[in-house]
């Protein structure tokens, strides 16, 4: 059984969809109440690949919101709570959705492995971010030469190179898909020069240099309100792969001759049924996914309940082409332009 | 340059975790103690009272309740000792008054002989409550009590267990009766933990976290008897919204 661990993209939409689902005093419910709420089991859901194999999984609402990043200590204790409820209830292999994985990561929750009365199996979690990965470098791949972009002389930034996807999609892009020239761009200095040394080339690059010499750019790295980028400076055509979290690109550089796609996003084959993501911010909720929930199910697929995304940089080619050919097997598509496109278009 | 924080939020910092130990020497904090520890005290005198009543509804059982009660006399022994290690006096009219709305609910539970009620007051309501406290409590308290509350925590989990047991194999005849039952004690639940905020905040246990943690051991006990996610969000919200 597979489980995803989630939650809303503000308080606002937690309480809509808390009204949606039948939780009322959730949905009256201001922020106060919400850090001193447990996270929810809210649905069960089954999923059939085309090869016929059935999952069951579950989704857990770990009742945070990003309101309560300020609030250490609520923050440490959602993210906690959620992934005792999901080894409680039996779940194989379960996914750290949206902020979960960062939180984790970057609070330091390793140091916090006994929870009241059970101490967490880190085997039964993954980041997700081996999939990720892998469909944003496929996005790549896949795109750039529809909107008449050739990658073996394109230049591609990759911001936030230095990071867990960051880096295994550098990795992926200078040895197997041979793009021309990779740039690089990260807050700090050493970890990036690692990288370089690491991948044997590549440029490091402010990321305004990054942005006027790129034909594409990969954002594995939020970006910060205060970002703005010069429309007028960037190259056409250009595309740009929106693969942090949250999604807020569009806003900030979509226009003529530049792509903004959703990264990180896959497509399934079929409805899944799923009230939860019904509510999500895609553009088929029905069928579109983060790629990170997609790997649980993917894990619970192939019968390979381990953590398989865990930790910092250990996302490999070789991990990457397995959960790949797996996403590919069990009915799952990289998210395309025109499906990114349709989204531009309802906002 | 914006600063970018790579795959994460600029909101989300890097922080060390670490909890700091409050100093059990002030009288802040021995004044405090006092009725907290009053209500641990007084809770288990009750409790260890309660079940033996249980016992007279349900004869059957009264052998393995009177067991049960055998546990919270104890319990009361390993925290009467806490406060005097610290040197700090019980205030156990405090805590006597603290806990009548319950105890006289119970009381009038019991002499209408309703056994459901009975069980969802102590064995799951204050079992619940006494598991979160202790939780929240053991990373702030001092290496004498840590040791006696963290034996005591187990044992607790027990009785919380009974409760969800019997009530589980009998859910189909008390459904209707734990509902109401829920209704009408977890707002003193809730009350109660308001009452004891600022003395707990002065322990190191934030109110927050009591209430989150006393959700989902209450929380689970519901899912084992039976009841699906919607129902127990609905029964639960009454500790939520006050």
């Amino acid at each position: 059984m597979f489980g995803l661990i989630g939650h809303s993209t503000n308080l606002e939409e937690a309480r809509n969809k808390a009204r949606l689902l039948g939780y009322e005093e959730y949905a009256r419910g201001d922020l106060d109440m919400w850090c001193s709420a447990p996270p929810q089991l809210v649905e069960r859901i089954t999923v059939t690949s085309p090869t016929g194999k059935q999952i069951e999984g579950a989704y857990i609402d770990s009742v945070f919101v990003p309101e309560m990043l300020g609030r250490f200590k609520t923050a440490r204790r959602k993210v906690l709570n959620a992934m005792e409820l999901a080894q409680k209830s039996g779940l194989d292999i379960t996914a750290l959705g949206g902020f979960t994985s960062i939180i984790f990561e970057n609070f330091n929750l390793l140091q916090q492995q006994h929870i009241r009365n059970t101490t967490l199996d880190w085997q039964l979690f993954s980041t997700g971010n081996t999939h990720t990965a892998w469909v944003i470098c496929r996005q790549v791949e896949t795109i750039a030469p529809s909107i008449g972009i050739d990658l073996a002389k394109a230049s591609v930034a990759v911001v936030g190179a230095t990071g867990d996807i960051g880096s295994a999609v550098c990795s992926w892009l200078s040895q197997r898909t041979g793009v021309a020239e990779l740039l690089l761009v990260a807050r700090q200095q050493a970890p990036l020069e690692a990288l370089q040394l690491q991948l044997g080339g590549g440029r490091i690059l402010p990321l305004e240099e990054a942005l006027t010499q790129a034909d594409v750019v990969v954002w594995v790295a939020s970006l910060p309100q205060t970002l703005s980028i010069d429309r007028e400076s960037l190259h056409r055509p250009c595309l740009m792969v929106d693969g942090g979290y949250p999604k807020n690109l569009d806003s900030k550089v979509a226009s003529d001759g530049i792509h903004v796609i959703k990264g990180g996003i896959v497509e399934f084959g079929s409805d899944i049924g799923w009230q939860m993501m019904a509510v999500a911010e895609m553009t088929n909720p029905q069928r579109q996914m983060f790629a990170c929930f997609a790997e649980a199910m993917l894990l619970d697929f192939e019968d390979h309940h381990t953590n398989f995304s865990w930790g910092r940089n250990n996302i490999s080619l070789e991990r990457m082409e397995w959960i790949g050919a797996a996403s590919v097997r069990h009915g799952f598509q990289p998210l395309g332009l025109e499906e990114s496109q349709a989204r531009l278009v309802n906002v | 340059m914006p600063i970018l924080e790579p795959n994460s939020s600029a909101a989300v910092a890097s922080r060390v975790d670490g909890e700091e130990l409050p100093d059990f020497t002030t009288a802040q904090y021995k004044d405090a103690y006092s009725r907290i520890n009053a209500i641990v005290i007084e809770g288990e005198q009750e409790a260890h009272d309660n079940y033996i009543s249980i016992g007279t509804l349900i004869p059957d059982q009264a052998e393995e309740l009177a067991r049960l009660a055998r546990m919270e006399m104890k319990h009361l022994k390993g925290f009467t000792a806490c406060a005097a290690n610290l040197g700090v006096e019980a205030d156990m009219d405090f805590a006597r008054e603290f806990f009548t709305p319950l105890r006289e609910n119970f009381q009038q539970a019991l002499a209408e002989g309703k056994v459901v009620t009975c069980l969802l007051i102590q064995a799951l309501l204050i079992e619940a409550f006494a598991i979160s406290a202790y939780h929240i409590y053991i990373p702030v308290s001092d290496p004498f009590a840590r040791k006696i509350t963290e034996s005591v925590v187990q044992d607790e989990y027990t009785h919380l267990n009974y409760g969800q047991e019997w009530l589980k194999a009998h859910l189909h005849e008390c459904r209707e009766e734990l509902q109401e039952a829920n209704r009408a004690n977890l707002p003193h639940v809730r009350r109660m933990l308001d009452r004891v905020a600022a003395d707990a905040a002065a322990l190191g246990m934030a109110k927050e976290d009591l209430i989150e943690d006393f959700l989902i051991a209450y929380q689970e006990s519901l899912t084992q008897i039976g009841f699906s996610s919607k129902e127990i969000a609905r029964l639960a919200a009454a500790a939520l919204v006050g």
